[in-house]
């Protein structure tokens, strides 16, 4: 039987219509049939741009015929988070208060693909104003897991997720202020990269926290990550707040391997929740990366649980300037979770915000020098349980709120406030049958490094291969 | 963990121009604003005197891994 080519990951799918073993109309349509047969139930797409998707693949194929030189994303379809902005379309953010929001300028990071070739399959779900773990949005409606929709997505980049890991688009674009990138990857069985603080523009996207907000990647495979970062990375004029630091060429980096690379284990705080079967799945991992020549080291790391929480001063006191005049005055159009989060900056005084900020410089000098010291890459849990199902997790602003956030976010949470680099990577499926992974964290601007040993690993492990079965699991036309 | 009264968080939030907000959403965010306000007393261990929340980014790029060739 033919491979459909909705398969193909984005490295093989950018290959193939270069090479004009296929076409860019041919995958594409591919990706539009599987996304209307399947998303009914996994509800990934916010507004689904099939015309306009249509008519860029054809061009991407007449230039092809035309013998034009492509770009390494050229033809290649992407979807991206519902808060990344182009100019005369409407931005949600997950939200009823930007339900008919028309942005006026386009996103640099979608200026960038659209440059590299890729063509934009249209928007997708995410958290209210990406806000939310767990990929609950009462307003647009639960995105669910591709692997499992009675279970939930991860989010806030939910949309992001299930839409890579559903083979509805190659790649997306999400954003993380406290693991909003990897803790879906981490659910759907996908890459997930959050960058260095400064690494990817953010000019264009709906800001949750200046301080701490990042743009991150979701793709199916390391290199996939690889390739779009090498795209999207860099300096931009219109963000002041971007690195100058020179873009490596990150596949290059991939073909490197982890000889002789310390991976550091954390004695303290990543494995606090972690369930046995979570810990046998870290360790397997493990055992994978000294098969491939790494070297696995224990690590005395800082308190994790204040560096979550400094960062939590930061994201609260900036969410509650962002949204002051609409929790002011139109409250009810929040969801009660989300209402509660974003208004958390009313109980924090100005200087401790001030005092959160001002301690950065000194606390990531700190964490690099004895954790980066002692280890090259710092490898945690992504998630340390499996896979919550939805109603598990459907809190609300109950009094179990805190505390199921506080577990999600348990082990990416302190590496936003550090503004370091992590990657999360699959690392198999616990007994529910729902993805696991690992996450990989690094000195500041180690992207090729996190990337590198991540495609390490994909060499000598089958995870990156393995596709949900939407059939199986009650998505498609049988579905009622 | 010291905790933030509801009713003096009411009083600032008024004062704010946040008006009609309920017992338990202040409960709600009064506990999630007390702890990371204990994070940070925590952490401090100094004068802040001399510290820049601007050199965040020129720390992230001095600390920056070297490349392995």
């Amino acid at each position: 039987m033919t491979p459909d080519a909705s398969e193909l990951t984005l490295v093989d799918a950018a290959a193939a219509i270069a090479g004009g073993r296929t076409t860019s109309r041919a995958v594409v349509e591919a990706c539009l049939r599987r996304i209307e047969t399947f998303d009914p139930q996994l509800n990934a797409f916010v507004d689904l741009r099939r015309e306009q998707a249509l008519a860029r693949a054809e061009a991407a194929d007449a230039a092809i015929a035309r013998g034009e030189t492509p770009g390494p994303l050229h033809g290649v379809p992407l979807a991206h988070k519902d808060m990344f902005y182009q100019a005369g379309q409407v931005s949600t953010c997950g939200s009823r208060l930007r339900a008919g929001f028309v942005a006026g300028q386009t996103s640099t990071l979608l200026t960038r693909l659209d440059a590299a070739g890729a063509i934009d399959l249209g928007t997708l779900n995410m958290a209210e104003f990406a806000l939310g773990p767990t990929g609950h949005n009462a307003w647009r409606g639960d995105c669910r897991n591709a692997w499992n929709p009675a279970h939930v997505s991860g989010g806030s980049s939910s949309g992001s997720a299930v839409a890579v890991a559903a083979r509805f688009a190659c790649g997306s674009l999400g954003s993380d202020t406290g693991g909003s990138v990897r803790l879906p990857a981490a659910a759907n069985g996908l890459v997930g990269l959050k960058p260095t603080y400064g690494r990817m523009s953010r000019h264009g996207m709906m800001g949750l926290a200046w301080s701490m907000d990042v743009a991150g990647l979701l793709t199916r495979t390391a290199r996939d990550c690889a390739r779009v970062l090498s795209v999207v990375a860099g300096a931009d004029r219109s963000d002041p707040t971007t690195t100058r630091l020179p873009v490596p060429d990150y596949e290059r980096h991939c073909a490197r391997g982890v000889e002789d690379v310390r991976i550091g284990v954390p004695r303290q705080h990543f494995y606090e929740h972690a369930t046995p079967e979570i810990r046998k799945l870290m360790q397997a991992s493990l055992v994978a990366f000294e098969s491939l020549g790494a070297r696995v080291v224990e690590v005395d790391v800082p308190d994790g649980n204040e560096l979550t929480e400094l960062g939590r001063a930061v994201v609260y006191s900036e969410a509650t300037a962002l949204h002051g005049e609409w929790l002011r005055h139109r409250r009810g159009d929040y969801s009660p979770q989300v209402a509660v989060r974003a208004a958390s900056g009313l109980g924090i005084p100005a200087p401790v915000y001030l005092e959160a900020l001002a301690l950065r410089p000194m606390l990531v000098r700190r964490f690099v020098t004895e954790v980066f010291g002692a280890c090259d890459l710092l490898h945690t849990p992504t998630l340390p349980i499996p896979v919550p199902t939805r109603a598990e997790t459907d809190v609300g602003s109950g009094a179990a709120m805190w505390d199921i956030i506080a577990r999600f976010v348990h082990c990416t949470g302190p590496v936003n406030y550090l503004g370091l680099p992590a990657v999360a990577v699959p690392a198999g499926f616990t007994a529910n049958g729902l993805p696991a992974s690992f996450q990989l964290i690094g000195r500041p601007f180690a992207e090729a490094a996190l990337l590198g040993a991540a495609h390490a690993y994909e060499q000598v492990t089958d995870w990156t291969r393995r596709a949900p079965h939407l059939s199986a699991v009650g998505c498609g036309p049988q579905a009622t | 963990m010291s905790q933030i009264d509801p009713a003096v968080l009411r009083a600032l939030a008024e004062a704010q121009g946040f008006e009609d907000l309920d017992g338990e959403f202040l409960a709600r965010v009064a506990h999630g604003a007390a702890n990371a306000i204990s994070a940070v007393r925590r952490t401090l261990s100094g004068s802040l005197f001399d510290t820049d929340p601007a050199l965040f980014l020129p720390t992230l790029e001095a600390l920056a891994a070297r490349e392995r060739e």
